[in-house]
Parts: C-alpha cells; sequence; structure tokens
C-alpha cells in the first residue's frame, strides 16, 4: 500500500509541510483548504503472513487442519491446536478459522458483529406510522404486539441496548387496540339500543 | 465476551445525496480500542469498525455548502425584506418580515455551525468518508478528542522531522521500482544508452 496520502479532493500527492498542522492549509494543486493528520501506522511496513513450519520431530503436536505442520498453541473457543497459518488473531485472542466464521455468523465474537436487525424500531414504526391512516391500526396493533413479545430478547442496537423503544411501541399498541375495543363497544351497544331503526 | 460501552462522537446525521429518501442516516461512536461508525435506517444498522492502531491518516477538506446556503437562504431574505418595506398593509408586512426572520434564523444557524467540510478516514485497505463529520469546528473538537488514543496506540507522534525523513525514504523506496518498468504502459520503458 503505497504509504503517499493524496489530496482527498484532486488526488495530488501531498508533502510534508502538509501534515499535522494546527490549520487547514491550502492543497498545492487544488487550492482547497485541507486538514491532514497523519499517524506511525501510515509507514508500518506490512508484514507477510506466515505459512506454518513443517512437522521436524515425530512426536510434536501438529496443526488440527494441516497435520504435516507444526501446531503453535490452540484455538481459544475450541481448543485445536493450530500452525502460523490457520493461526487468526483477533483483539489478542487466537481462533481457528472454523470458530471465526462460527463466531460472526452465530454473533458470538461482538467485534466481528457488522449488521443487527432493530426490531425495536420496526415495532415502533409499526406502532407509529399506520396512525396517519386508523384504520390500518387494526391490524399493525396486533402485530406490534407480536413484533414486541417475540423479538423481546433479541440482541438490539450496539449503540443504544435499551428497551424504550419497545415498551413505547407495546404502550401505543394496547392503547390503540383500547381504542378499537371502545369503538366496537360502542357501536354494538348502539346497535342494541335502537332496534326500532332496522324495522 | 466482555460487554462494550460506546460514547457518542457525532449525531446521527444523513449520509447525504439518495440517501435522504431512504432516511440512512450514519453517527460515529468511541469504543475502547477503536472508532464505530455506524450507518441506520431505522431498521437495520451496519456497523464498520476502525481500530485505533490501524489509522493511518484523519483527513479533511472545506467544501462550498456553507457557502451557497448562506447565498441561498439570503435571497430570499432580501426578496421578503424588500416586499415587506413596500408593502403598506400592516398585516401582510408582518408576514413578510416573519418570512424573512425565518430565512434569516437559518442563515444564523448555518453561520453559527461553522465552515462545512467532508472528512476520510484511511486505513491500509480503504479510504472512508465520515459524513457525521460535516462542520470544520466538529471535525477539530473530534480530532483532539481521538488524536491522544490513535497515538497511545500506535506507540507515539510523529514530528515534523519524523515525517520528513519517512516521506523521503518512501519516495526513495518506489522510486527505483518504476527506473525499469514504465508506470504508464503505453510508454515504452526508457534505455540509457
Amino acid at each position: 500500500m503505497n504509504s503517499l496520502v493524496q489530496c482527498p479532493k484532486c488526488h495530488a500527492t501531498l508533502l510534508e509541510g502538509m501534515f499535522n498542522q494546527p490549520e487547514l492549509l491550502p492543497c498545492p494543486a487544488c487550492n482547497v483548504p485541507l486538514l491532514v493528520e497523519i499517524f506511525p501506522s501510515l509507514f508500518r511496513k506490512i508484514t507477510p503472513g506466515q505459512s506454518g513450519e513443517s512437522l521436524m520431530v515425530e512426536g510434536e503436536s501438529s496443526c488440527f487442519f494441516h497435520p504435516q505442520k507444526k501446531a503453535l498453541l490452540p484455538c481459544d473457543s475450541c481448543g485445536r491446536f493450530l500452525c502460523a497459518l490457520c493461526d487468526c488473531q483477533l483483539n489478542g485472542q487466537h481462533f481457528c478459522p472454523a470458530c471465526l466464521e462460527t463466531g460472526k455468523t452465530k454473533g458470538k465474537i461482538k467485534n466481528l458483529e457488522n449488521q443487527r436487525t432493530l426490531y425495536d424500531g420496526i415495532a415502533l414504526s409499526l406502532a407509529v406510522y399506520p396512525l396517519l391512516i386508523f384504520y390500518f391500526t387494526l391490524i399493525t396493533a396486533p402485530m406490534t404486539l407480536f413484533v414486541a413479545i417475540r423479538f423481546w430478547r433479541s440482541p438490539l442496537s450496539i449503540v443504544r441496548p435499551g428497551k424504550i423503544r419497545f415498551v413505547v411501541a407495546i404502550i401505543l399498541a394496547l392503547l390503540q387496540i383500547a381504542g378499537w375495543v371502545m369503538i366496537f363497544i360502542f357501536l354494538s351497544t348502539r346497535h342494541s339500543s335502537h332496534p326500532h331503526a332496522q324495522s | 465476551m466482555p460487554k462494550v460501552e460506546y460514547q457518542r462522537l457525532t449525531r446521527s446525521r444523513p449520509r447525504g445525496g439518495f440517501s435522504v429518501a431512504v432516511a440512512s442516516r450514519t453517527s460515529l461512536w468511541l469504543g475502547t480500542d477503536h472508532l464505530l461508525f455506524v450507518d441506520s435506517n431505522g431498521y437495520t444498522e451496519t456497523y464498520k469498525r476502525f481500530y485505533f492502531r490501524d489509522i493511518q491518516a484523519l483527513m479533511v477538506h472545506r467544501t462550498q455548502t456553507f457557502t451557497i446556503v448562506n447565498i441561498v437562504f439570503s435571497i430570499p431574505i432580501v426578496l421578503f425584506l424588500a416586499s415587506a418595506l413596500a408593502t403598506h398593509t400592516t398585516g401582510l408586512k408582518i408576514f413578510l418580515f416573519c418570512m424573512a426572520g425565518f430565512f434569516a434564523f437559518i442563515v444564523l444557524i448555518n453561520l453559527w455551525r461553522g465552515q462545512t467540510c467532508r472528512s476520510f478516514l484511511r486505513t491500509a485497505v480503504q479510504t472512508e468518508q465520515l459524513p457525521p463529520l460535516s462542520r470544520v469546528r466538529r471535525v477539530q473538537k473530534t480530532f483532539n478528542r481521538i488524536r491522544p488514543l490513535i497515538v497511545a496506540a500506535q506507540g507515539g507522534e510523529l514530528t515534523p522531522e519524523m515525517i520528513a525523513s519517512l516521506i523521503r525514504e518512501q519516495i526513495q523506496t518506489s522510486a527505483p521500482e518504476s527506473e525499469g518498468i514504465s508506470q504508464n504502459p503505453g510508454i515504452p520503458p526508457r534505455l540509457d544508452s
């Protein structure tokens, strides 16, 4: 990867006087005011990956996935022995490729999680948006309750983990259901109190 | 796994362009050893993590949006004010002054928030735009907050002398590679006689 930094607007290469300055300076090529801060990792050379040492001594532990290669350490999740090639490091822990994949798909390794469904947002939307046309709430209010109860224990937003949206959605849905019940009661009592209107 | 807690760095802001139509909003959060970039549409959230040890550069360039907004919203102010001064009907005068005041309020908000910009974060594998950092003042506040964390994760700050020598070294390292092979495949390599 090229260590030279380019202007984000015109992609001209920037030279030393542009970096880590306290104020915005004009790009030498396009004159747009720029602020660029660089850090030591920009110049860090990428170390090539290791392929693992071959087994030289009989009786030495071998990698679970590569029996001809020497095992270096066990997987922190399943305990299988791993060679240098199979060792996947993440936040100071060592995983085998299988555990890494499982950790990602099942959400066990939180730092690999890159998407979540916001069931509380869905429930709140089901409770709020149909209010624009109130008749829809006859269907969406029970749906809101179903979503809120069904997914109550599901993981929510990483950054906003509270259940306040679920609570608000449930309250709104209950109010809507109560409103419909009152409407039906009102209509049925009116119908029964005016039987002569039919004849 | 321990529970990760995040501190908010920026409010949710639209990504811009057509994302406004699909209500996609982005925000930046500070974790223990990384920045978390969150893209949310209200129903799903997508996360990107930038570990402090991997951040190579933070880049910001100013945009013209600040100036354009000021000009665009100043025109109705002038028109409404002129109309208000020209009219003799009290009710209409008040209405036109209110309309001028409304647009003036927008301009004042824009002035208070400061210059607009676009921010980018560079790692070894990508350069990602950070839409939540769209005002220079907010960018400087955020950079001041995360700079010590990045420096601590990477083992120290770069002094101007170090930057100069590293860049010169980088240029010298990349120059011999291009001597034998032309960078433009359309141009034949130069042969020294």
